[in-house]
């Protein structure tokens, strides 16, 4: 059952901001959507977040507890925090080869 | 306006999120942007669910297959094998009834046939669908043959008639799809070794008969037949258990 990100196709950039959202406690949608903007500048729509929310909780990467008046808040499972993990090393991994080859070739 | 954006939602997605979503969306003033992301977010959610159900529906589709092919089979191999034993080896009874069973027989292991190829051709659709193919052109010759012999058409040695045509056929078609099962390794690999095993021994022994070196071919063609039997009760028994432990219940 634990799902890749990197398959959520569209969403899965908006997966890896959501979960690294929720590294820090339990968060309900509008909380997290004001997280990611103050984290990244950039706006994420009701829509997208959904849409991401849907898959990381049917991969068992997230889960939803019981809600407060009506928002619902939601936290990251072992399973999604071991994902997050992988995902972050890799990327790292990534950037830091990036900023190698940049500074091979740079003047 | 934000009422109509969440009716774009499937109605099972709306139960599940529609309440929270609602109030997320009362948060703040709705622009362009957002109206766009809504409904982008409604078709995604249309085609995931729509998605969603078709692979459901085919894993249900796939669960019968098994249900019915390994019921069928035990059916099928325990038929034959209590028409042996009461007639002692079709050598007591009415010729006409213990041909008639083992026509029924038969049926049944072409239900069972058809039932769990339809169940494995999902990892190697090429080799089980050949294998099914010609295991059914195999046992329909042999239906033909035997129902025109019931009928008094057959002609006066039976291995002037179609029945060997149609035995050696269904025997290649066996052992066919007993590779095809083994390789697939979801079913039993034990009774697929035995449906490759069975008919091609009891092949053998037919052939030895058939040069009148009884002695050689017919304890052949018993172990054949109590190989290939054995092979689809197996082969039955493990589909019932696989049908048990998925959670999955047929349409």
């Amino acid at each position: 059952m634990e799902g890749k990100i990197p398959e959520f196709g569209r969403f899965a950039e908006p997966s890896l901001l959501i979960l690294v959202s929720l590294t820090d406690g339990p968060k309900h949608g509008y909380a997290i959507m004001q997280d990611v903007e103050g984290g990244t500048g950039r706006p994420m729509g009701a829509g997208t977040l959904y849409a991401a929310l849907a898959r990381l909780e049917e991969q068992g990467l997230i889960e939803p507890l019981p809600p407060i008046d009506r928002r619902r808040p939601y936290r990251l499972t072992a399973v999604g925090a071991s994902n997050l993990a992988e995902q972050l090393r890799g990327l790292s991994e990534f950037a830091q080869m990036g900023l190698r080859q940049l500074g091979k070739t740079s003047p | 306006m934000r009422s109509l954006l969440i009716r774009c939602y499937p109605a099972r997605w709306r139960a599940r999120y529609g309440e929270e979503f609602a109030a997320i969306l009362e948060e703040r003033p709705l622009g362009p942007f957002d109206v766009a992301d809504i409904l982008l977010g409604a078709l995604d959610a249309q085609l995931r669910l729509r998605g969603h159900s078709v692979d459901t529906q085919n894993a249900r589709s796939f669960t019968m297959s098994l249900r019915v092919g390994g019921v069928a089979a035990i059916i099928g191999a325990s038929l034959i094998i209590i028409v042996i034993a009461l007639t002692g080896g079709l050598t007591q009874g009415s010729h006409e009834v213990n041909a008639i069973a083992l026509l029924v027989a038969l049926a049944a292991l072409l239900v069972a046939l058809t039932g769990l190829s339809a169940f494995q051709a999902r990892s190697n659709p090429w080799l089980v669908w050949t294998a099914f193919a010609v295991t059914a052109v195999g046992t329909l010759t042999i239906f033909i043959a035997s129902v025109s012999d019931l009928a008094g058409a057959g002609p006066r040695d039976w291995r002037d008639g179609l029945l060997p045509i149609g035995a050696v056929t269904a025997v290649l078609g066996s052992v066919t799809f007993g590779i095809a099962t083994y390789r697939g390794s979801v079913l039993s690999r034990k009774g697929a070794l035995a449906l490759v095993i069975g008919p091609t021994v009891g092949l053998i022994g037919a052939i030895a008969v058939g040069q009148d070196l009884w002695e050689l071919g017919m304890p052949l063609v018993d172990v054949g037949i109590v190989s290939f039997l054995a092979g689809w009760f197996t082969l039955g028994v493990a589909a019932i258990r696989l049908d048990r432990t998925s959670g999955l219940k047929p349409a």
